[in-house]
């Protein structure tokens, strides 16, 4: 599985690679992953998201270029530990709960936008 | 084609989160729209977060406690700005269909076999045709609808209403109704349901009357303490109460325990089922005061006299102040 899954810090160079032409970089913000350290990305998907970075950042109206993670399905269930640390830092007891949250969805993200062009499969057919 | 709707804003002090939308199934039928085209066209009248509910007047639906009452939620929508989400934003609930089974399996329902025989039973979504894995919730944006369409959230700012299906029903009925914070009691009430499937909040037969969702001890009667809120006035849920009573429904044992239904069967003397109260619900109930001795101390008022002093009577909700519901609703008109 060495080449289907893309790590976290090369999809985020890679974001950042895909808004640079002709010695010019547009600047790309990501937001959304912040809270992992560590993740492997679908390779897949992430060629399809550096090409659309592309097409928007090689625009003469377009400055810069957004990438915004959110759930696809916005109820996700979480694990949460609640760890005990005894005063050297070890844990001495865990509780394990589970949490689910949820998220707004992209309509939040559409700033009024109306040129959207939407590639995602619809659900069940991914 | 009318309909009703609650503005986004402030009412009464309290943040209302979302626009709350009230429309009805005849109302639709006589448009031509369906009523999934209903809450899409519905959605463009508003730019904020908005919740729309779809009510049949002439179904039955339960409260969280168990007491089966008239007019039903039948779909539920979320939407901002405008639009309506193609994948989460519609959640139709499902029909129960009636059977003798059905009523020994959620005895509450007996209700039904005694008040409304022939009226058709809806509360939440069937899970197995509902894209959101665990919530009964539609969203759109900032908008979520959520718990079969009894409180709404905008998810940015975090802000939250609890509209219990009485006070909804208040609403389209030009009923009364109570606005304020939820209080500890409805916090802990709340949580002591009836196992319904296809319930408004839990897909399968989950909590039975006597125990408790929440599981929180004494955190109970905080969890949802200080949400804004528009209930019925307590006059109308006394009086379903007192009905379902009269059913021959028992707090713990066919209703939930909540602290309403307790405080209702402790004023007219009678019985609660003591015995079938789980530890942890009795936990969360001491922590508000109704211990196993305040609810011994039955007092014998009468049906009418437990309704004419209801709002003595019955605990719950901080800072309210009454309504018409005329006097926060508002009637409008869609040009199809």
């Amino acid at each position: 599985m060495k080449w289907m899954h893309t790590k976290l810090p090369e999809f985020i160079q890679k974001m950042h690679d895909a808004a640079k032409h002709n010695n010019v970089e547009k600047p790309v913000q990501i937001r959304g992953l912040e809270n992992l350290k560590s993740a492997k990305m679908q390779s897949l998907r992430t060629g399809r998201i550096e090409d659309a970075v592309t097409e928007l950042s090689q625009r003469d109206d377009i400055e810069s270029v957004d990438v915004v993670v959110m759930p696809r399905v916005p109820e996700t269930m979480h694990t949460v530990l609640i760890k005990g640390k005894d005063k050297d830092g070890k844990t001495n007891k865990i509780i394990l709960e589970v949490m689910n949250i949820i998220h707004p969805t992209e309509e939040t993200e559409f700033d009024g936008c109306t040129d959207i062009e939407d590639h995602r499969p619809r659900i069940g057919l991914h | 084609m009318k309909y009703l709707m609650i503005p986004e804003g402030i009412l009464d002090g309290k943040i209302i989160p979302v626009s709350v939308v009230f429309m009805d199934t005849d109302s639709i039928e006589k448009s031509g729209l369906t009523q999934d085209e209903a809450i899409i066209r519905v959605a463009k009248e508003f730019s904020g977060p908005t919740a729309i509910n779809i009510f049949d007047r002439n179904a039955i639906t339960t409260s969280s406690d168990g007491l089966v009452v008239e007019g039903a939620i039948v779909r539920m929508g979320a939407a901002d700005n405008g639009k309506v989400n193609p994948d989460f934003g519609i959640l139709p609930m499902a029909e129960i269909p009636y059977s003798e089974e059905r009523i020994k399996d959620e005895p509450h329902l007996i209700q039904w076999k005694k008040l409304f025989p022939g009226k058709k039973l809806f509360r939440g979504p069937d899970p197995a045709k509902k894209i959101i894995p665990i919530h009964n919730v539609t969203i759109t944006g900032r908008a979520a609808n959520n718990n079969s369409a009894t409180e709404m959230m905008n998810i940015i700012t975090m802000e939250e209403l609890i509209f219990p299906i009485l006070g909804q029903l208040e609403c389209i009925n030009h009923g009364n109704v109570v606005v304020g914070y939820t209080g500890e009691e409805i916090s802990v009430g709340i949580g002591m349901t009836v196992a319904e499937q296809f319930g408004r909040v839990f897909p399968h037969p989950q909590f039975h009357a006597g125990e408790t969702a929440h599981d929180s001890g004494a955190y109970a009667k905080t969890l949802k303490r200080d949400i804004p809120c528009i209930v019925c006035d307590k006059k109308v849920i006394a009086a379903r109460t007192i009905r379902a009573l009269q059913c021959g429904c028992v707090p713990a044992r066919e209703l939930g325990c909540s602290p309403v239904v307790l405080s209702v069967a402790r004023a007219l003397g009678s019985e609660i089922a003591f015995d079938r109260i789980k530890p942890s619900a009795q936990a969360e109930l001491d922590s508000v005061g109704c211990t196993r001795e305040w609810m011994m101390q039955k007092q014998n008022m009468t049906p009418e006299e437990v309704i004419a002093h209801a709002d003595e009577i019955l605990p719950g909700i901080a800072d309210g102040k009454k309504h018409r519901a005329d006097e926060i609703v508002f009637e409008k008109e869609l040009i199809i």
